[in-house]
Formats: structure tokens, sequence, C-alpha cells
């Protein structure tokens, strides 16, 4: 009947469309904003393409002079030098808020000066920054204040510390911190991987058809651990981590758990896969010579099954840098945790260390495991 | 000797692959079991070692029904029957000499065989299996850089291995040449004049004359001939491969 046809299919058409109505709703889809918030968008862009990598380690040289203020609280300086870094104030003490100007000879061209004031009871004050010139000399205004004033016949002293970089670029801080816990994501990735591949592996033999599907017992075993990967296997790895979460409290071990689980559930299904599809023809051949049934998969099985073994062990372990930087996120510890803290604090530079750092290693990660999975055959 | 009696087969999808087969094998013939395609072979030489297990009939060997072994009296019992297969079924990817130990896994200590170590004495039984059969320079080869009569020979080395007292070979040379069918043929052979029972399926005639001290021939899973291979007459041929079947004669005898 054509009618009922045309009926159905507009009635379809309704709720398909009312269907997209309501998504676009509850996921307050808002595109133009896309466009609106670009410029936001440019600066976090632009940091993240700054990332934190390396910082140049600087030598601290401090001359200091002492200031009395006011005039006659204290002894002046007695006997400035007139050559070599020195500092030279245009008047040796002051009055409270008078300003007079404090020049620097002779000191690391090129150099970034900080001035600060050592108070008599030896606290620091108020630091200034500016820079020497390519003779090493530098000038500037100072201003003196009561709270600088002599205690007991004890002055003031002024400070200058003389910043130069020395030696080449070195790692910055981030970018250790970055790698600590990209190492901590990529051995959470390997130990749960290997832990997993040990239970797994003697397990898929239990799950597979043609090792175990035998007489009563063996179809028992058999949909026993079938049912068991299949069911652990549909449990998400971040939701397992959460819930391990709550019960371990946050940190790298219930990622790694969770982590562990889902591999299990994952390579076992896999490699049961393998055990299924291997030739039967050696197994039986085994068989038939009298060899015990350990033996014959020993003998038969195992070495079809190595490679497609190894192959997908190395793809786990692919897929588990990138979940274990995830579940990071979500607390687990490890190079996705550490993300979140820095955009958290808003280190967008920092971020955008672990964001590069993430990219290139499950880049690498993802090449190595297509080469070797490539020589296995 | 050993005795088929009244075996059937059924397999789960209902195939009758053997209907009621009898006969006997006295020891140090060579059987050959003739028959079209589908007409049970592989089912009856399998019966014998129990991969696959009759559905009804005794076979027994010796004195043994090896019908109702239990498991570990049947691992005793396929240690002394050795089996050759058309495709050979050796363990690509492992060494020859791997394959040819594994033969010997029914008798070396089963702890030591199960971590990969086997005494020096069967490494050298090993070592001269393969000599028998003309290999003994490709031991250290994965099994499938050989040529399909070489693995043929790995795997009667394999058999050899076991120290038989009968040989299974289901359509050993199917997949060969005519030249290398008698070379293995002719290692089979060899072994039977030495005393060791073979019970081996065969497709072409003229082979079937040249080695069979005896032939069964199953038509559709039934027993239709046994007896030597010049009593096979015209009509007899008839009866086992159908009348269609009068120009292969003609070609392979
Ligand atoms: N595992 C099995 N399950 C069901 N039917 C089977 C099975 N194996 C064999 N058959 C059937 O049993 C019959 C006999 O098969 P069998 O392999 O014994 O014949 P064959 O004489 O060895 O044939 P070929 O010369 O092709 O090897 C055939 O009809 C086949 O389809
Ligand atoms: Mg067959």
């Amino acid at each position: 009947m054509p009618i009922t046809r045309i009926v159905r299919n507009a009635l379809i058409t309704a709720l398909v469309i009312a269907a997209f109505i309501v998504s676009l709703r509850v996921t307050e889809a808002d595109f133009p904003r896309l466009f609106r918030d670009l410029p936001k968008g440019k600066d976090l862009l632009t940091a993240f393409l700054t990332p934190d990598v390396f910082t140049r380690e600087v030598e601290t040289r401090t001359i200091s002079i002492a200031f009395p203020i006011p005039c006659g609280s204290a002894p002046t300086e007695s006997l400035l030098p007139s050559d070599g870094p020195r500092l030279v104030p245009s008047v040796n003490c002051a009055a409270p808020l008078e300003t007079f100007t404090l020049q620097g000879f002779d000191l690391q061209p090129n150099s970034e000066v900080v001035i600060r004031w050592r108070l008599p009871d030896g606290r620091t004050m108020t630091a200034i920054r500016t820079q020497t010139d390519a003779n090493g000399y530098f000038t500037y205004d100072v201003q003196a204040r009561p709270i600088q004033s002599s205690v007991d016949g004890v002055p003031s002293r002024l400070e200058v510390d003389t910043l130069t970089p020395v030696g080449g670029l070195k790692p910055s801080q981030a970018l250790k911190d970055v790698m600590d816990n990209m190492f901590v994501t990529i051995f959470m990735a390997l130990l749960s991987t290997t832990l997993a591949t040990i239970i797994a592996a003697p397990l898929s033999f239990l799950a597979a058809s043609n090792i175990t599907r035998k007489g009563c017992v063996g179809t028992v075993v058999y949909y026993i651990f079938r049912s068991f990967f299949n069911l652990m296997r549909s449990y998400d790895p971040l939701v397992m981590a959460t819930v391990f979460g709550f019960w371990l409290s946050f940190g790298p071990f219930p990622g790694f758990l969770a982590l562990t689980v889902v591999t299990i559930a994952s390579l076992g299904k896999l490699f049961s896969e393998a055990v299924e599809n291997i030739d039967p023809g050696p197994l039986e051949a085994l068989q038939a010579t009298g060899a015990p049934p350990l033996h014959t998969v020993r003998y038969g099985v195992v070495p079809q099954i190595v490679p497609d073994f190894i192959s997908y062990i190395i793809y786990h372990w692919d897929i588990n840098v990138r979940i274990s930087t995830i579940i990071g996120f979500v607390g687990g510890g490890g190079i996705g945790y550490y993300l979140n803290l820095s955009i958290n604090d808003f280190k967008w530079n920092q971020a955008g260390t672990a964001i590069w750092a993430i990219v290139i290693v499950v880049w690498a990660m993802d090449f190595l495991s297509a080469e070797i999975r490539k020589r296995l055959t | 000797m050993l005795q088929i009696q009244n075996v059937s087969k059924t397999y789960p999808n209902g195939t009758q692959a053997l209907k009621n087969v009898s006969f006997d094998v006295k020891d140090g013939e060579f059987l050959v079991v003739i028959g079209l395609s589908g007409s049970g072979k592989s089912t009856l030489l399998r019966c014998i070692n129990r991969l696959i297990d009759p559905t009804e009939g005794k076979i027994i060997w010796d004195g043994v029904d090896i019908t109702a072994a239990p498991p570990a009296e049947l691992r005793n019992i396929r240690r002394k029957i050795g089996m050759v297969f058309q495709q050979f079924n050796l363990v690509k990817r492992s060494s020859v000499m791997t394959n040819v130990l594994s033969g010997r896994l029914g008798y070396v200590n089963p702890w030591m065989s199960l971590l990969g170590i086997w005494p020096a004495e069967e490494k050298q039984r090993a070592l001269e299996a393969l000599g028998r059969v003309g290999i003994a320079d490709k031991a250290h080869n994965r099994a499938d850089a050989l040529s399909g009569g070489q693995q043929q020979r790995v795997g009667i080395a394999r058999a050899l291995m076991q120290d038989p007292k009968l040989i299974l070979a289901d359509e050993p040379v199917a997949s060969l040449d005519p030249v290398l069918s008698h070379s293995i043929l002719q290692y089979l052979e060899q072994l039977n004049k030495e005393g060791i029972t073979v019970i081996c399926s065969l497709h072409f005639l003229d082979l079937v004359h040249r080695y069979a001290t005896r032939v069964v021939a199953l038509k559709d899973g039934v027993k239709v001939f046994e007896g030597t291979a010049q009593e096979i007459d015209r009509a007899k041929f008839k009866e086992i491969y159908g009348e269609e079947a009068q120009e292969v004669r003609a070609a392979s005898l």
C-alpha cells in the first residue's frame, strides 16, 4: 500500500529530524561561537606552539655597598673601588624619600641586573630589574624609603645581582617534568600490557574452541572464559579507572589496574581467536604421535601463534599508552594528569610541552608498532 | 594383526562416512585403500588411531581394543602408530629438527620436552631418521623452506621417530608429482620390508599395482572390494569408480 508507505516514511523522517533537534539542544551546539571565540583560541594556540622546553643556566654575581638612611645613622661605605665591577651611588647616604642615582660599572655586559635592598635585619626588599649595556654599565634612579633606615648603627645595603647566562641551552623544568610523567605513562602501559599478557595468554587457550571445546567439561570451560572476555571487554577503561580510583584513591595504581583488566579481556579475546585460526593439521599430527595434550599445544600450536601474539601485544602497548594518557586526565597519574594540572593552573606553555610530548610519543609508538608488526609476517 | 570389525561412522552433521566396514590387516602387509573422493578413506584411517571416534564397531590391534582405550592407554597405542598426511602437517615455522623430534614426544621426559630440552641421543636419532629419507643436511632449515617432496620426507622421519609398528599414510603423495610420488612410496615400501605394517590410501591405480600387497576399496562408505590389485578387473573397477571412470582407467593402468 503506497499510502501507508508514504505515511510511514514521513513519520520516520519527522522522528529523525526531531532527534537531531534534540541532539543539537543537549550538546548546546553553537557553531558561530567557533568564530566569535577565535581570539581566545589564538592566544591558547600561540602558547601551545611555544612549549616550555629549554632554559639557560645563569650565573649570579652579587656586589653590595652600605647605604645609611638617614645620613649619619651609620658609617658610609668608606672606600669605593675605582676599577673592576663596582657600584657608584650619586650620594653616600640619603634622607628618607630622597632620590639618587645608582650606577654600576664594569659588570657583566648585556646581563640582567637585579637591584635590591638588604635591610639591617637581613630581610630583602623589592627588587628592580634592569639590563647592563655592552660595557657592563647601568644606571638607575633609586628612592630611599623610611623602612630602609639604619637600625642601631647598622645600615641597609644596596645589593646588585648580575645574571649571566652560561653554557648552552638545557632542558627546562617543564620538559623534565613532562619526561618524568611520560615515563610513568609509558611504563604504566608497558607494565599493564605485560601483566595482562601473562594472564591472558594461558587463559586464551581455554577460550579457544579448537583446544578446549571437547566433551562436557571442556565446553563449559570454553563458554565461561569466552563470556568472561566478552563481558570484561565491554567495560570502558575510563569508567573502570574511575571506579578503581574511588576505591584506591587516585594515582597511577588504579589507572594501571583498570588498564590491566581491560587489556586482559581484549588480549584474551584476540589471542583466543589467533589460537582458533591455526592450521589444525600439525596439531592433529602431534596428537597422532601419542604426545600428551599439553605437548601437542606446546609443539603444535605455540609456534604457529607466536607472531600473532607478539603483534597483538605491541599493538596493545601502543593503544595503552593512549588510554593511560586519558586515564591520567581523570586522575590516574602520568602525563595526562600533568597536562590536566597544567591546564587548570593556566600554564599554557607547560601544557604545550605536554601535548607535544604526547603527540611525539603516540606517533613514535604507532610507527614502531607498525614497523615491528610488518617484520613479523 | 589389526582387526576392523563392523566399523561405522556418522558425522554430527549426519553424513554417513563409513557403513559397517570390516577387514583384517596382517602384520607386514602393505594395504592400500582406494575409492573415490568422499568414499571414506580418510575417515577409515583416522578411526584406526582414533583421531576420529567411530560411531559403531571395534578396532582391535594385537588383542587390544583401540576403540575402548582410555586416554592414557590410547596415547601409548598411538605412539606405535605413525601417521603420514597428504598436507604433510608439519609445523611450518619450526625447524625440521624440531618437527622430527616431536614424533618422540610420547616417549621422552615430559618436563624436559615441555621446556624444549632434548637429550643428545634423541637428536642423534632424529638425524638418523632424516638420513634415512636423505635430507639430514636440512635439519636446521625451517620446515616451510623445504619443497613438498622434502616436507613429506620430514613427515616420514617424524613417524619413524615413533619406532612404529604400523604406519597410516593418508594419500601421502596426492600433492606431489609422479616422480616424487614414487620416491616417497619407495621409502614406505622400504619400511614395510623392514617389518612395519603400512596402511595407505592412494588415488592412482598404477601406484596401487606397484606397491600394494593387498587392496581394500570403499564406495560411499561401504567396502566394495578386498583382494590383490590384480583381481581388480574391468567390472570391479566400474563398481568402485563408477561408469564415468572408464577413461581414467585407461590412462592410469
Ligand atoms: N568432519 C566432518 N564432518 C562432516 N562430514 C565429514 C567430515 N569429514 C568428512 N566428512 C564427509 O564424510 C565423507 C567421507 O569423507 P572422507 O574425507 O573420509 O573421504 P575420502 O575418501 O578421504 O575423500 P578424499 O579422497 O577427498 O580425501 C564425505 O562425504 C565427507 O564430506
Ligand atoms: Mg581423504
